[in-house]
């Protein structure tokens, strides 16, 4: 049996600061979550809920006060479990008197890539990144989203299988936005894991195969994105349209809508409380000579979800 | 896919000994696991950066000029090997009758040394305070947002950036001290005859002494992430070791527990200013009759080195 790429077991981590670390602050409070090999793992909070906490975690630059955190099997304050993981950090900051070539090769030398694939890798990834006519530019004539771009080829030097993407797409324009979520999904087709940290949940509803949601150090849900965002027992109906006896007789909490594609079908939108009320439902639409074009579970955006599930918290919390 | 566990181990010390090796065998393949490639990484790296600063710049510049110097406007006149007549700049160095600071009343290697150690002397002094001030923020920056995470995301242990960047800022400081003390040993030598090997340890003295200052600021900056605070500390020792050098003249006015302190302290805390006599020393061909000055100097830098590892490994970045 393989490990999971990451596993995180009950892990916590109380900063001290203050003479004789009076001050506390509690950035992971018993936080356990398994991200499987070959998934894009989505991780979202608010500020300060202990994202960038739990991925300094996972890649051994922050000790944990309690708890166990693994990359694929193998302790992560161990240095060789950072052997097949790529990470690039949020505001990252390159040596400046370096070119874009000769930071790689440094990255790339510590990252334990021999000579040879290397120079092959960085002046591929220069090229994949768009950064191939700047690869003898200092780093301190780049913009933002160049650099950024520069991160993300030396985060692939080593051909990762793990991939730590904080907020990739910051300073980033469309185009570069775009290029960056086929880059993922490419890594992904070819078997890698990547661990997505990013605010623009729109970006990860359209990648993540799996998010866990963070508040005050604690997991507040998780699963898959489509677990996540259905609406539960919610469904959209499409059909002929329905008799108004009908119409009147069924739990409909939306007013039929008229599809774009085909005049003669219509959406509705139905409840129903379980299995059973659905099948019969289905059954009585039959009766009625009813053509059911297709019935999909209601989903809504993730971000619509983060936000319920955050004031939810927010209200749970004792005055 | 294969387990990261034991991948930077080779099969042999991985399984135990298939070929029936002795330990021992099995210990030397885990020797040969050092990750020599991050550690070059880190090297380059120190070394580079240190090298982008002006000030460093700026000491190579002011070297040069010395060396130049030296070389153009030093003349010596040297008959079957002695000194005949000493120009500085074209001109006669004495005046009309001989005096004791003529070239006829000073020998051809008393030329030489005393060059040579006004060199060493100003290389340990100016060369150290300046270099400390370059370097001053190499390991907060290692430390720092944004670089930190990019460094220690890589399976590289933090004992290897430790010894990288170190192994970096000594020999981007020792190609300096050595540009400028070997270029002086070599031009005055050619030009007088006079080979005064004993000078070139005064380099070895001199990048010692600089790693064990190195060493007091790696210490505070591992503890307070303060630049600042890093040069007050390690600029305030050389002071006190100015003043420890006069525990004699001191102690009689101190009592029984002031001059334990003293004494204390001039032992356990770095002699900089004891070690300049052995670097003149040594640039005059002269015996050191003490060495204290520098092992006790020495032993306070290891220690400093020591507790930055273990301070450093604890740390969160």
């Amino acid at each position: 049996m393989t490990s999971p790429a990451i596993s995180v077991s009950h892990l916590s981590k109380t900063y001290r600061s203050g003479l004789f670390g009076r001050h506390t602050v509690r950035a992971l409070d018993d936080v356990s979550l398994n991200v499987p090999e070959g998934a894009i793992f989505g991780l979202l909070g608010p500020n300060g809920a202990g994202k960038t906490t739990l991925v300094k975690c996972l890649l051994g630059l922050v000790h944990p006060t309690a708890g166990d955190a693994q990359l694929f099997g193998t302790s992560a304050h161990r240095p060789v479990a950072r052997r097949r993981v790529g990470y690039l950090p949020e505001n990252h900051r390159f040596p400046e008197f370096l070119t874009a070539k000769q930071t790689l090769q440094v990255y790339g030398r510590l990252a334990d890539v021999p000579h040879e694939p290397r120079s092959t890798r960085i002046s591929n990834l220069l090229a994949h990144v768009g950064l191939a006519d700047r690869r003898n530019a200092k780093v301190r004539t780049f913009s933002k989203g160049m650099l950024q771009r520069l991160g993300l080829a030396q985060a692939l030097l080593n051909e990762p299988d793990l991939l730590f993407l904080d907020e990739p797409t910051s300073g980033v324009d469309p185009m570069g936005r775009r290029g960056i979520r086929d880059l993922v999904l490419d890594l992904r087709d070819n078997g890698a894991t990547i661990f997505l940290n990013s605010h623009l949940l729109s970006e990860v509803e359209k990648v993540c195969t799996q998010v866990a949601i963070l508040r005050g150090g604690e997991i507040v849900r998780e699963g898959t994105v489509e677990e996540l965002t259905t609406v539960e027992r919610v469904y959209d109906l499409v059909a002929t349209r329905l008799p108004e006896d009908l119409l009147e007789s069924i739990d409909l909490s939306s007013s039929p809508k008229e599809p774009p594609s085909d005049p003669d079908l219509y959406q509705y939108r139905l409840q129903a409380d379980n299995r059973g009320t659905l099948n019969a439902l289905l059954d009585t639409l039959r009766a009625h000579d009813v053509q059911v074009e297709s019935i999909t579970p209601l989903r809504r955006s993730l971000e619509d979800y983060f936000i319920d599930v955050l004031d939810a918290a927010e209200d749970s919390v004792p005055d | 896919m294969a387990s990261l566990c034991d991948s930077d181990i080779s099969p042999a010390a991985r399984t135990g000994s298939p070929t029936g090796f002795p330990d021992r065998f099995v210990h030397f393949t885990r020797l040969n696991a050092v990750p020599m490639r991050p550690l070059y990484g880190l090297f380059v790296l120190t070394f580079r950066e240190l090298w982008a600063k002006r000030i460093v710049l700026g000491l190579f510049v002011i070297s040069s000029l010395l060396l130049i110097g030296i070389a153009l406007a030093l003349n010596l006149d040297v008959v079957e090997g002695s000194l005949q007549g000493l120009r500085v700049f074209g001109e006669e160095s004495s005046g009309s009758g001989p005096s004791p600071q003529s070239p006829q009343s000073m020998s051809l290697t008393g030329i030489v040394v005393a060059v040579e150690s006004v060199v060493a002397g100003a290389a340990y002094w100016i060369g150290i305070l300046l270099a400390l001030f370059a370097s001053a923020g190499l390991f907060a920056d290692l430390q720092a947002a944004g670089r930190a995470e990019l460094l220690f995301s890589k399976p590289v242990h933090r004992v290897t950036v430790l010894t990288g960047h170190i192994l970096g800022v000594w020999t981007a400081v020792a190609a300096l001290v050595g540009y400028l003390m070997g270029g002086t040993w070599l031009i005055m030598s050619i030009k007088s005859g006079v080979w005064n090997a004993r000078f070139l340890l005064s380099i070895v003295i001199i990048v010692g002494m600089f790693a064990v200052m190195y060493a007091v600021m790696m210490l505070v900056n591992v503890w307070s992430e303060s630049t600042a605070l890093t040069l007050i500390v390690a600029y305030g020792l050389i002071f006190l070791s100015l003043v420890l050098t006069a525990g004699n003249e001191l102690t009689p006015h101190l009592g029984s527990v002031g001059t334990a302190v003293f004494w204390g302290l001039y032992h356990i805390l770095p002699n900089f200013t004891e070690v300049t006599g052995i670097v003149t020393t040594l640039a005059k061909d002269q015996p050191v009759y003490s060495w204290y000055p520098l092992i006790s100097s020495l032993l306070f830098g290891g220690t400093a080195y020591g507790l930055t590892g273990y301070l450093f490994m604890q740390q969160d970045l």
